[in-house]
């Protein structure tokens, strides 16, 4: 093929390729860093949302109620303060609830959370509003040491229906952690996915963590003469819940007229604390956008550095490429054939930083993915808007594009006499 | 104008009242009355270092701008024509040999030549085809090979070929010879000469290389300021 603007351009990039892909690099950097900060930050608040389903309010006797929602519905950490079992009865009835399902945090399996409720959890509260639970396997538990299995949990430990576990007493990494050997769960059932931060839980029913506890109480008062702790050796102080998932009765299904009644007389008793995860959830997101801003703000900045990066590339370039340009010159390119020659190798530049930082918004993407999920069970979609790969990837090319001005313009004027060497 | 259209009484070079001083430089670099060039015919231009004879190429090819003079390239006043125009009409009607060769790097010998054929009329279909050709009738054979892959004698043709690329009416040649010893820079002025005439081409070459002088019938020796004329 003989050779043509398009080659000149070409030879130009892969002649100087370290300083070409350094560029590229630098480009490819803030375009990923900006397209992965965007599509995590919709994708983010879509997740969130997820986890909280249809409840009302989140009720605990956690120090807030953010600490509240993190560590009841998104598995942060075991909550440290408790309900009494009997506060909770009275409160199911005082109040008009649609539901008000118990549930407890404190044990683990190979790291992954394990919640006692009660089988309300499953048949009540709907884990993405509209949508509710269905089982992939097996049954809900239906007495105590049976556990039934979040989808994601069943695929990462390989369990199924009929395997016996032991579980934590706390979380794995937590001291004074210890495996409960002598108390064997019978796995009952495998939940389908609901893409929130419950797949990775396991679910049990309140007596059996009860009984753990109690077992390492009476442990710890009679030594070996404690034998096997069941539930007759419960007392009132060994029924204590974690949280309590609520949702008040309405008669359209929206949210209750009495509402904010409810929540002001709740959060004026001692000991609980009331948390609406939506409203703490768009907290979170508040300050999260704040630091959004700030993220978005210095992937612009390291944006315009890499377009300053290319001024400076191609800028020192042209320092060595005038003697180039001025024999393209006398063999009869034009001044603005040079000037189109030198910005159409700075729009290259950005093009390809742009493709590369499509890619580096994936892996990004799927990295923050697999961290949420690790840290806080979310399912995040790693997916990158078209439209948005798009109008990022148009952005680099178009301020790589100006970036080339300098330099085209040095093109633009470079003495053909001078440059090419006199004799004579 | 291709060759085609070229009129054979038409000189490919005529200059006159070419004037040309830098600023500051306290007179005229280059002062030529008259000089034409006929097409086909082959002109060296000697004169002591520092006479202009680089300028003077500058100014056939339109690089510079006169302060004063006409010089007709194949019949167009070069001068007249402005901007992209002048740049489009010496791609395809003057060709330029220099002393360093000035090959492009990154580029292969073939694709040197191409290069100057991206400024030409011709089809692009055809400019491999072209440079070909000529590099082949000039004897190169590694045409795929780097210009620094090749040797000095090689680069030289390389630089010919592609001054010869786009059927020029002139050739402007600034001290083809110079990095070569006496016996080479024989061989190279006779490759120029012939390659010149074969394509039809006429040949205005600057030089302070005795053997290359000799070598002309028609010689043109720069003055300090002027031009005067041996044969």
């Amino acid at each position: 093929m003989a050779v043509s603007d398009w080659t000149i351009v070409r030879r130009s990039v892969t002649g100087r390729m370290f300083s070409s892909v350094t560029t590229v690099l630098m480009v490819g950097v803030s375009v990923g860093l900006m397209l992965t900060l965007v599509s995590m930050r919709d994708a983010g608040r879509r997740a969130f949302e997820r986890g909280s389903g249809d409840m009302h309010m989140l009720i605990s006797n956690d120090s807030s109620p953010m600490v509240s929602v993190l560590n009841g519905i998104f598995y942060a950490n075991a909550p440290a303060s408790y309900i009494p079992w009997a506060d909770y009865e009275r409160l199911g009835a005082r109040y008009p609830f649609a539901y008000a399902v118990p549930t407890q945090l404190g044990d683990s399996f190979r790291g992954r959370p394990v919640m006692a409720t009660t089988r309300g959890f499953f048949t009540a509260f709907e884990p993405d509003a509209g949508r509710a639970w269905r089982i992939a396997d097996g049954d809900l538990f239906g007495g105590p040491f049976q556990v039934v299995l979040g989808a994601e949990a069943a695929n990462e430990t390989g369990l199924g229906v009929g395997d016996t576990i032991n579980v934590f007493h706390g979380a794995a990494r937590d001291p004074g952690a210890h495996a409960h050997a002598e108390y064997d769960y019978e796995v009952v059932g495998v939940l389908a996915a609901t893409g929130g931060p419950h797949d990775r839980a396991l679910f049990t029913d309140l007596t059996s963590a009860w009984i753990l506890h109690a077992h390492d109480r009476r442990v710890r008062e009679l030594g070996d003469a404690a034998g096997l702790t069941g539930e007759a050796d419960l007392t009132e102080a060994d029924r204590k819940i974690t949280g309590i998932y609520a949702r008040l009765a309405s008669r359209d299904g929206g949210a209750p007229a009495a509402l904010p009644q409810v929540m002001s007389r709740l959060r004026a008793q001692e000991g609980l604390t009331v948390a609406q995860p939506r409203q703490e959830i768009q907290r979170l997101f508040g300050i999260v956008s704040n630091i959004d801003q700030v993220l978005l703000g210095m992937a612009a900045v390291v944006m315009i550095s890499s377009a300053v990066g290319i001024m400076l590339t191609l800028y020192n370039a042209m320092e060595q490429r005038r003697r180039q340009v001025a024999v393209l010159r006398v063999l009869g390119a034009s001044r603005a054939r040079i000037f189109g020659l030198v910005m159409t190798e700075s729009a290259l530049l950005g093009l390809l930083g742009g493709v590369v930082g499509v890619g580096l918004a994936w892996v990004g993407g799927e990295i923050v993915s697999a961290v949420m999920w690790a840290r806080l069970g979310l399912v995040i979609e790693a997916a990158i808007e078209p439209r948005m790969a798009l109008a990022v990837g148009l952005g680099a090319v178009g301020l790589a594009a100006v970036a080339g001005v300098a330099p085209a313009v040095a093109g633009y004027r470079t003495s053909v006499a001078r440059n090419l060497r006199p004799i004579g | 104008m291709s060759d085609e259209q070229r009129d054979g009484d038409t000189p490919a070079l005529s200059v006159r009242g070419l004037r040309f001083g830098y600023s500051g430089a306290g007179g005229d670099v280059v002062r030529i009355d008259e000089l034409d060039v006929a097409p086909g015919e082959q002109v060296v231009v000697v004169g002591r270092s520092g006479s202009g004879k680089s300028t003077l190429l500058h100014l056939l090819s339109g690089v510079l701008d006169p302060d004063a003079g006409r010089v007709l390239v194949a019949g167009t006043d070069i001068h007249s024509l402005k901007g992209a125009r002048r740049d489009a009409f010496r791609g395809r009607e003057i060709g330029m040999i220099f002393q360093s060769f000035n090959l492009l790097h990154g580029f292969t010998a073939l694709e040197n030549v191409e290069v100057a054929l991206m400024f030409s009329l011709m089809p692009r279909g055809e400019h491999a085809a072209r440079a070909r050709g000529l590099l082949g009738t000039l004897g190169i054979d590694r045409m795929d090979a780097a210009p620094e892959e090749l040797s000095v004698g090689q680069q030289q043709r390389v630089a010919v070929a592609r001054a010869l690329a786009c059927k020029p009416a002139l050739v402007l040649a600034d001290e083809p010879t110079a990095s070569l010893d006496p016996e080479n820079s024989a061989v190279a002025i006779g490759l120029i000469r012939d390659a010149c005439r074969e394509q039809g081409a006429a040949l205005v070459c600057v030089s302070h290389d005795p053997v290359v002088a000799g070598a002309f019938e028609r010689r043109v020796v720069l003055e300090e300021v002027g031009v005067g004329e041996k044969r």
